[in-house]
């Protein structure tokens, strides 16, 4: 299909495909394909060395009503649990005006299909209804015009008020006459894409701003629901992979020998594009056992001898020596310098003057200088990483993945086998969780090396441990605030400093003037009044490798950040909520504060023997603000281990501007709660020797159903969601920055003990596992 | 040394050939039988992904061989209704719990199981010990207490 076949709708003189501009495709019924804008994060998700099509240039997503009345909407993003399928759905049923259990909604496989579906397919950034709502309501409108003028050429009456839409039949008024969207489909997809159907105003919604079922629940609770795990194809053989122990060390020696089950060994190399830190393109770091069951490949994983060496840097890569590089790295004095090499550490400033601000500080009556900690962080998704492909050289690649960026899949399938884009398919599974870490493709391009090399389809899995070990985790981070009070607690002056690995840096990306924007994110923009300020960034040399992990530098940063200016409120006497509340002037801060005082009941305070903290921070067009109430445990939690505090409520309240389906908010926010628990409490990885310590959730464990705090949760409402200058903003990653800094403040009131390093309990297991 | 022995699974008899006498029953159901729905989590028998029933008891099956399971019954997630009319999954769909639904599968036998050891209600809580990273521990409360 070129484009001269088609018509489109878009910015005024826009000849480049974007946001609100839409495809339509004569064929079978009607289809409609969208492109949508690419937030900045997909760019940046996307390694630079891996080729790939250029960005925005095609479909993301379509909508096809067939000639039987069947509408199908193919997605091409990623359903991990956050409902953004049935979201979608929800969206177009509207303006289309049809029932939206009536839509079936489809997983798109990119470079395929009418229009065909491109690149720019990510999920991550809590971006899927952001990009896509405005797509959806006007192409609804768009088809359902296109439907309607349709069937006028069949009346032949062209008054548009003489005809009428409900649940997908056209009504002519005058004679009653009934026409299904099936019958005029085909006859509609030869008519122009009307420039600006109207849209339903928002007082006749039925679906958007209510809680609907999701499309994806009945498959997930009778074990039909198809994961990366459980793709059968024939004649597939099952791949199991075990990495070198030490972060660097390669293959050193022979492969293997055979053995019962085992059918051969793949040395597996880094490829070009994947690789991270320590691992540079060509080292063979991994070697596969390919067999007929998972079990016995596993098994010979463990018992075979593999050599392995050791890099020179290896004894460098300890947990005190990262510690000791953040130290003297706050004190580094080399500067970004354009275009030069800026050789870790260097200091990025990335607002402000830091000798106004140390200037202010230092004359300041009174003034505070923490510290805040935090390691290296796995991302623990329940389901483990894993990849099937089927591949006939020349031909075609199958590839079956559990992943959030399809496209990236697509683009290292195509540099990887040199089949054309239209050969390649990439069918994304459903994802058992993806918390940032299935935005990879490093494990991809091992099940291909494996499928490459012996000739036959193969699923290959990273047992648990690989995924615990072999990582792209959330940076370490030391991040240094000072701040300054005058008498009236009015802040004079503020310095931050954050110093961690850059995820950008690490994917080739040269990091400009201010910084790697995911490290900083959370430090900047704040809307407080601080007086003199100064933001700064140092890169820190470490090469571990490093990855998106939910809400990225923001939940690193808002710990730091919140809990020091819960410092300052304790240095200042002032109740932590009011003393927020004194230094904002923006309105949509103050009110989601105000929000989770009202719902906490904060001024009267929490019963007896409870204590609260609070944090709020922004991100992705939204604002989150936590409360979470502790109450002192000197006994031991349910895992026998010393417990210090309970979690007994935590209360959330969010302005995303737009509530599509509030109850899937509620469960975002509260997942992304639990995310950001587990992690302030126990998440950790340490390193001894260039070797990860941690295999298992004994040492990173996460919270059961007797650990879990109540949550109470509430929107901002927004008065006007049908007008498209009022933004979107992000639900999905929401719910985890303000809650470690909020358990920091609640657990320094009720204790008197500020906890500045995260976990929480770097020393508490799970019982009944071993490492 | 190989081993042949027959699993009932489901109501059906399944006679299964493992190359490792040692290889638990989870990837014997997933790998040799082909039932997918019962999970590969933690792989140390704490994470409850992998559980099926046997003898009507939620049991871990991700270390213990599959021979020690011959002459049980095993129910897995697939077995539990013929048509997800199950109370428990009936009531899964009802309260829309599952986000990722990777470990719904371990938590709806878990439930099951307690069902069938005469636990009622909110009583069935403290008796679903299995991990869910998504945090629907909530909604697996509520949907409990309609048991």
């Amino acid at each position: 299909m070129s484009e001269t076949e088609s018509s489109r709708i878009g910015e005024k003189g826009s000849q480049k495909p974007g946001r609100r501009e839409f495809l339509a495709v004569v064929g079978s019924g009607l289809t409609l394909g969208f492109f949508f804008d690419v937030v900045p994060r997909v760019a940046e998700a996307q390694p630079a060395g891996l080729a790939g099509p250029p960005a925005n240039t095609q479909v993301n997503t379509w909508l096809n009503i067939s000639s039987t009345g069947a509408i199908t909407l193919t997605v091409g993003s990623s359903e991990m649990g956050q409902g953004s399928f049935s979201g979608l759905a929800q969206i177009l049923s509207e303006d289309l005006m049809v029932n939206y259990a009536s839509i079936q909604t489809v997983q798109g496989v990119p470079a395929t299909g009418l229009p065909a579906i491109g690149n720019s397919i990510g999920t991550f950034g809590s971006s899927v209804t952001q990009s896509n709502y405005w797509n959806m309501r006007l192409a609804g409108a768009a088809a359902r015009e296109m439907l309607v003028q349709a069937a006028m050429n069949i009346i032949g009456d062209q008054t548009r008020a003489n005809y009428t839409v409900s649940n997908g039949v056209i009504t002519y008024t005058p004679t009653n006459t009934n026409i299904s969207y099936g019958l005029v489909a085909s006859a509609a997809a030869r008519l122009p894409v009307p420039a600006n159907p109207p849209l339903i105003p928002d007082s006749q919604f039925r679906y958007i701003g209510t809680t609907v079922s999701r499309v994806d629940i009945p498959a997930k609770v009778n074990g039909s629901a198809v994961y990366g795990l459980d793709i059968r194809l024939p004649n597939m053989l099952y791949a199991v992979v075990i990495h070198s122990p030490v972060f660097g060390g390669t293959l050193n020696g022979p492969l293997p020998g055979l053995s019962p089950g085992v059918t051969a060994w793949v040395p597996l190399q880094v490829v070009a594009g994947t690789g991270r830190g320590t691992e540079a393109t060509g080292m063979v770091n991994a070697v596969a056992a390919v067999g007929t069951n998972t079990w016995d490949v596993w098994q010979a994983t463990l018992n075979a001898t593999i050599a392995w060496s050791t890099p020179a840097n290896a004894s460098s890569l300890n947990d005190a020596n990262f510690s000791n590089e953040a130290n003297s790295a706050f004190n580094t004095n080399t500067p970004y310098s354009a275009g030069g090499p800026n050789i870790p550490p260097t200091l990025y400033t990335v607002e402000g003057n830091l000798a106004a601000a140390n200037a202010a500080i230092a004359g300041a009556p009174k003034s505070i200088g923490p510290l805040y900690t935090l390691p290296y962080v796995p991302h623990n998704t329940l389901e483990p990483l894993s990849c099937t492909v089927n591949y006939v050289p020349g031909v075609s690649c199958d590839v079956y993945v559990p992943t959030q960026f399809a496209s990236s899949v697509l683009a290292l399938v195509n540099q990887m086998t040199g089949l054309p884009l239209n050969q390649i398919r990439v069918h994304t599974t459903y994802l058992g969780g993806g918390l940032g870490r299935k935005i990879e493709v490093d494990y991809v391009s091992q099940a291909l090396q494996v499928a490459m090399a012996i000739g036959q389809p193969v699923m290959l899995l990273w047992p648990r441990p690989q995924n615990f070990l072999r990582d792209q985790f959330r940076p370490m981070a030391k991040v240094h605030i000072k701040a300054g009070l005058d008498n009236n607690g009015n802040v004079l002056g503020w310095s931050c400093i954050n110093v961690s690995p850059s995820i950008l840096a690490q994917r080739g990306y040269p990091v400009g003037a201010v910084g790697d924007s995911q490290a900083t994110e959370g430090t900047t923009a704040l809307p407080y009044d601080l007086g003199a300020l100064s933001t700064q960034w140092v890169s820190h040399p470490s090469p571990i490798p490093v990855g998106f992990w939910r809400s990225v530098g923001m939940s690193i940063n808002t710990f730091a950040v919140e809990s020091a200016i819960d410092e300052l409120a304790v240095l200042a006497g002032k109740d932590p909520y009011q003393f927020r509340l004194g230094l904002l002037t923006n309105p949509r801060w103050i009110a989601v504060l105000e929000a989770v005082a009202v719902l906490s009941n904060w001024t009267a305070g929490p019963p007896a023997g409870h204590f609260y903290g609070i944090a709020i921070c922004a991100y992705a067009n939204s604002i989150v603000a936590e409360v979470v109430d502790v109450s002192l445990n000197p006994g031991n939690d349910p895992d026998g281990q010393p417990a210090l505090f309970n979690v007994n409520n935590v209360y959330i309240a969010l302005d995303c501007y737009l509530s599509v389906n509030p109850g899937q908010i509620q469960t975002q926010l509260t997942g992304g709660m639990v995310h950001g628990l587990n992690a302030a409490l126990y998440g950790r990885q340490d390193f001894v020797n260039g070797v990860p310590q941690w295999s298992n959730f004994l040492q990173n464990r996460v919270i059961r159903m007797n650990q879990m705090p109540q949550v109470a949760w509430t929107l901002i409402p927004n008065p006007a969601q049908s007008s498209q200058s009022v933004p979107i903003g992000g639900v999905g990653e929401l719910g985890v920055p303000a809650l470690a800094p909020a358990l920091a403040n609640a657990y320094f009131k009720a204790s008197g003990n500020r906890i500045r390093t995260l976990p929480f309990f770097p020393n508490a297991t799970m019982s009944g596992i071993t490492n | 040394m190989a081993a042949t022995f027959t699993l009932n699974v489901n109501g059906q008899n399944h006679t299964v050939t493992v190359n490792n006498p040692a290889m638990p029953l989870l990837w014997v159901i997933r790998d040799l039988i082909g039932l997918t729905g019962t999970k590969y989590g933690c792989g140390q028998n704490r994470c409850g992904a992998c559980y099926v029933l046997v003898d009507n008891v939620p049991t871990n099956t991700c270390l213990e061989a599959a021979e020690s399971f011959v002459g049980k019954n095993i129910v897995t997630i697939e077995g539990l209704s013929p048509n997800s009319s199950h109370p428990a999954q009936l009531a899964w769909i009802a309260n829309q719990v599952p986000q990722c639904g990777y470990c719904q599968s371990g938590q709806l036998i878990s439930t099951a199981g307690a069902m069938l050891a005469g636990y009622h209600g909110a009583a069935i809580a403290p008796q679903i010990q299995n991990v869910c990273i998504c945090g629907t521990y909530p909604r697996i409360l509520q949907a409990v207490e309609t048991l």
